[in-house]
C-alpha cells in the first residue's frame, strides 16, 4: 500500500490573512471606541430619551453608587469629605460644571442628600448623567 | 567559477509569531479598555436653600409619590404623558418657570428621570430637585 505523501509544510499555514484580520480589528477598536478610566465602582446609570449628548467629562464627575457609595475624583469617601472636596475643586473656578454619575437605583433620598451637600459646597448646577433608552 | 544558488527559503528568515502575539495582546487590551457607551446629560439645578418647602411662588411642583403617582401643582395626575401635557400648556405663558420635582424618599433615580424627561420634551428649562414628596 502507498501512502500519499505527506505534504511539505507549507510556508505555516499561511497566516497572513489572520494578521490581516487581527490588524482590523485593532484598528477599529482603536478608533471606534473611546478609552475610559475604569471606575471605583459600578454604576448604571438611569436611561432617559431626553438630555444633550455629551462626552463623558474627565473631571468634576460625582459617582453614587446603588448602595449609597460615594466617589469623586477617583476617591471614595463620605458625604461630609465629599462637600471639602468639592468646594476645593470649585474654589479654583467657580464655574466648573459638577457631573452626577449616579445609579438608577439609588433612592431619591440618598440623591437628596448628596445634592444638598453640593450645594452646601458651592455649586448651583448639576449635570445628570444617563444613557440613552434603547426603545 | 561555481557560485552557490542563493537559498529560496529567505522569508522564513524573520519568524511572524512574536509580532502575532504583540498583535493579540494589544487588540485584547484595546477591547477590554474601550468604551461604546453613549452618554447624556440633563442639567438640574440643586435644591433651595435651607431646605425650603415652599420654594418660588411661581413655580410649577411636580410630585412623584411612593407608588410613583404624579401630582401637578397638588392635582394628581393620571400618568406621565398627561403630566407632559399640562406641564407644556402652563409653560406656554411663561417658558422660563422654574419646575420643582419633589420625589418622595423612596423613589429611585430612574423613576426621577422619566419624569425629568417628560418635563424636558414638555419644554421645561429650568428644573429643580427638592424634598418633600409626600
Amino acid at each position: 500500500m502507498r501512502l500519499p505523501e505527506t505534504p511539505r509544510r507549507e510556508q505555516a499555514e499561511n497566516v497572513i490573512p489572520l494578521i490581516n484580520i487581527v490588524f482590523l480589528l485593532l484598528i477599529f477598536f482603536m478608533l471606534a471606541g473611546v478609552l475610559t478610566r475604569p471606575d471605583v465602582f459600578d454604576v448604571q446609570p438611569p436611561e432617559s430619551r431626553q438630555g444633550q449628548q455629551t462626552d463623558l467629562p474627565d473631571e468634576g464627575v460625582i459617582l453614587l453608587g446603588a448602595d449609597g457609595r460615594l466617589a469623586f475624583a477617583d476617591q471614595e469617601l463620605t458625604l461630609e469629605r465629599l462637600e471639602d472636596e468639592v468646594a476645593r475643586w470649585l474654589a479654583d473656578e467657580p464655574d466648573r460644571r459638577l457631573t452626577l454619575k449616579a445609579d438608577a437605583d439609588v433612592s431619591a433620598d440618598r440623591l437628596l442628600d448628596v445634592m444638598d451637600r453640593l450645594r452646601d459646597a458651592g455649586a448651583d448646577r448639576l449635570m445628570l448623567l444617563t444613557n440613552p433608552a434603547e426603545y | 567559477m561555481h557560485i552557490e544558488a542563493t537559498p529560496r527559503r529567505r522569508r522564513n528568515l524573520v519568524s511572524l509569531t512574536p509580532l502575532i502575539d504583540v498583535v493579540f495582546i494589544l487588540l485584547v487590551f484595546f477591547m477590554l479598555a474601550t468604551s461604546f457607551l453613549d452618554w447624556r446629560s440633563i442639567a438640574m439645578d440643586l435644591p433651595g436653600q435651607g431646605g425650603e418647602v415652599s420654594g418660588e411662588p411661581t413655580a410649577l411642583v411636580v410630585r412623584i409619590g411612593a407608588d410613583a403617582a404624579v401630582q401637578l401643582d397638588g392635582a394628581p395626575l393620571e400618568g406621565l404623558e398627561e403630566l407632559e401635557q399640562a406641564v407644556s400648556s402652563a409653560l406656554q405663558q411663561e417658558p422660563d418657570r422654574l419646575v420643582i420635582v419633589r420625589p418622595a424618599d423612596s423613589v429611585r433615580l430612574q423613576q426621577i428621570t422619566r419624569v425629568v424627561e417628560r418635563l424636558q420634551s414638555a419644554g421645561a428649562v429650568q428644573m429643580r430637585l427638592d424634598r418633600g414628596g409626600e
